[in-house]
């Protein structure tokens, strides 16, 4: 999802609980360039705002870095 | 659902008047969430003033105004001169490298990610409470 939003990404989540449901996902994309780091985050949260809504994803954290 | 217009009007109040402004669950001597007491340990090692405002007994109207002013609807939140810097991932990042430290006009302190020293921590200034009529 992450990297069909921001095309080019390198995207890397990580399943903090073994629950699928708590992910970190480390994004680093060409996107993020000049952009704050809420704003990259933003943008972030936007690929996955669906999976957010629905529940099945509980708690994501997000770091985030220019390609 | 639209945000509480009178509740709108608090918060744009409350970042006007707090330069570093924390919405967090609980209070800075009684953080009730382990994401917020980790933003007001970084802000009490960077030494920096702040106000700080507990975001539970206004939970979800509070949202919709974070949402409408920042694009933002978790906690905490940390606001620097009226805008919204981040949650607990960007603020800790951001103390690490140095980012912070230069947004607050402070010196980067020598022991970023260790406590901060007891005799080093200001008084935050706890803000009034937020209200919404019929709450």
């Amino acid at each position: 999802m992450i990297a069909e939003a921001l095309p080019g990404a390198e995207v890397e989540v990580v399943d903090e609980t073994g629950g699928g449901d708590h992910l970190r996902a480390i994004v680093r994309a060409s996107q993020f360039e000049g952009r704050s780091r809420i704003d990259q985050h933003r943008m972030v949260r936007a690929a996955v705002q669906e999976r957010m809504d629905d529940g099945s994803i509980h708690a994501l954290s997000i770091q985030t870095k220019p390609l | 659902m639209p945000a509480n217009p009178e509740l709108r009007q608090q918060v744009e109040e409350v970042l006007r008047d707090n330069r570093v402004l924390l919405f967090m669950k609980g209070t800075p001597e009684m953080p009730r969430c382990g994401f917020s007491m980790r933003v007001v340990g970084v802000l009490e090692q960077m030494g920096t003033e702040y106000g700080a405002i507990d975001v539970l007994p206004i939970l979800d109207p509070l949202r919709e105004v974070t949402g409408e002013i920042a694009d933002w609807r978790t906690f905490p939140q940390l606001y620097v001169n009226g805008d919204l810097v981040g949650g607990c991932d960007i603020v800790e990042e951001m103390a690490e490298s140095g980012e912070l430290a230069e947004l607050l006009g402070v010196e980067q302190p020598a022991a970023a990610g260790a406590q901060a020293q007891p005799e080093a921590t200001p008084n935050p200034q706890q803000s009034p409470p937020l209200q919404v009529d019929g709450t």
